[in-house]
């Protein structure tokens, strides 16, 4: 199959290939995996408290079509906020990358990472600041 | 027209490959295009079709994988079409575990250790024959989830396989 010369770009010279830190209050993980093919990729973003992306990271087991998707969406979100971030969709990825219709779950892919990474940091978030207010109350309840 | 249609079968997760394979000779030769090369273009075909059809539902029958995620199909979770495959999620334990034996594939791929690799490979071929029996008795119930997350897997799994197939093919040449 013939990749575009943009995927191939990419897939030769990858983008910000590698792992944050999972355990990082500030880092959202995204893993996610194609059936069609039993592929899959995780992606990392690393937000600011006011919901913007500072860093992004990936590391995709799959086709070129995979990782010329998720090196762009690396370059993409950075500097992006969250909001602005989930608006990105497989058929901006496709269009970008001139995938072939038999590739578009592998632009499916690089848009789920986005929202699954995203999510993973907004429950982390959430998380924090209930336990934040259980510990405001505790002073209260202990000695 | 299923591909069980073609044979004259009913949907079946378990079939005589022996028997297909003669049933698809005799078909064969029954529609081969030779025998309409003098009939009217209609037939020729049709002869032609019918050919294809028996070929290509051949591939799909004698392969048991192939033919539980054709079952799986016909009960509407296609799992290789390119929409519904993205709608099938799989929890993410099952997920983080692909990833991490991935990543350590990729690792005995650098160190060139097809050995460890192909342990591994024998490992998970025994978890997706397992996942794939697990399917087959979902489908006989009907039970389509259930199904739909076993062959979920078998899909990783053989994903997985296929990786270290390609690594040994590397080492040998
Ligand atoms: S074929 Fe698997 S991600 Fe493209």
């Amino acid at each position: 199959m013939a990749y575009s010369d943009k995927v191939i770009e990419h897939y030769e010279n990858p983008h910000n290939v590698g792992t944050l830190d999972k355990e990082d209050p500030n880092v959202g993980t995204g893993l996610v995996g194609a059936p069609a093919c039993g592929d899959v990729m995780r992606l990392q973003l690393k937000i600011s408290d006011d919901g913007m992306i500072q860093d992004a990271k990936f590391k995709t087991f799959g086709c070129g079509s995979a990782i010329a998707s998720s090196s762009l969406v690396t370059e993409w979100v950075k500097g992006k906020s969250i909001e602005d971030a989930v608006t990105i969709t497989n058929k901006d990825i496709a269009q970008e990358l001139s995938l072939p219709p038999v590739k578009i779950h592998c632009s499916v892919l690089a848009e789920d990472a986005i929202k699954a990474a995203i999510k993973d940091f907004q429950e982390k978030r959430a998380r924090r600041q209930s336990g934040d207010a259980s510990a405001v109350k505790q002073p209260t309840t202990q000695p | 027209m299923t591909h069980f249609d073609v044979f004259g079968l009913t949907p079946a997760l378990e079939l005589d490959v022996k028997a297909l394979e003669q049933q698809l000779r005799a078909l064969s030769l029954e529609f081969h295009p030779d025998r309409f090369a003098q009939a009217d273009a209609r037939t020729r075909l049709a002869a032609l079709e019918k050919t294809t059809a028996l070929n290509d539902a051949f591939k799909v029958l004698r392969d048991p994988v192939k033919r539980a995620f054709y079952v799986l199909k016909l009960k509407g979770v296609d799992l290789d079409s390119e929409a519904s495959a993205a709608q099938v999620k799989m929890p993410l334990s099952f997920l983080e575990e692909v990833m991490e034996r991935r990543e350590r594939l990729e690792g005995l791929k650098h160190a060139r250790d097809v050995e460890q690799a192909r342990a591994m490979a024998d490992e998970i071929e025994r978890e997706k024959s397992a996942a794939l029996e697990r399917a087959k008795v979902a489908l006989e119930r009907d039970d389509v989830p259930e199904a739909t997350h076993q062959l979920g897997r078998v899909r990783y799994l053989s994903r997985f396989i296929e990786e270290v197939e390609a690594l040994e093919e590397e080492a040998l040449s």
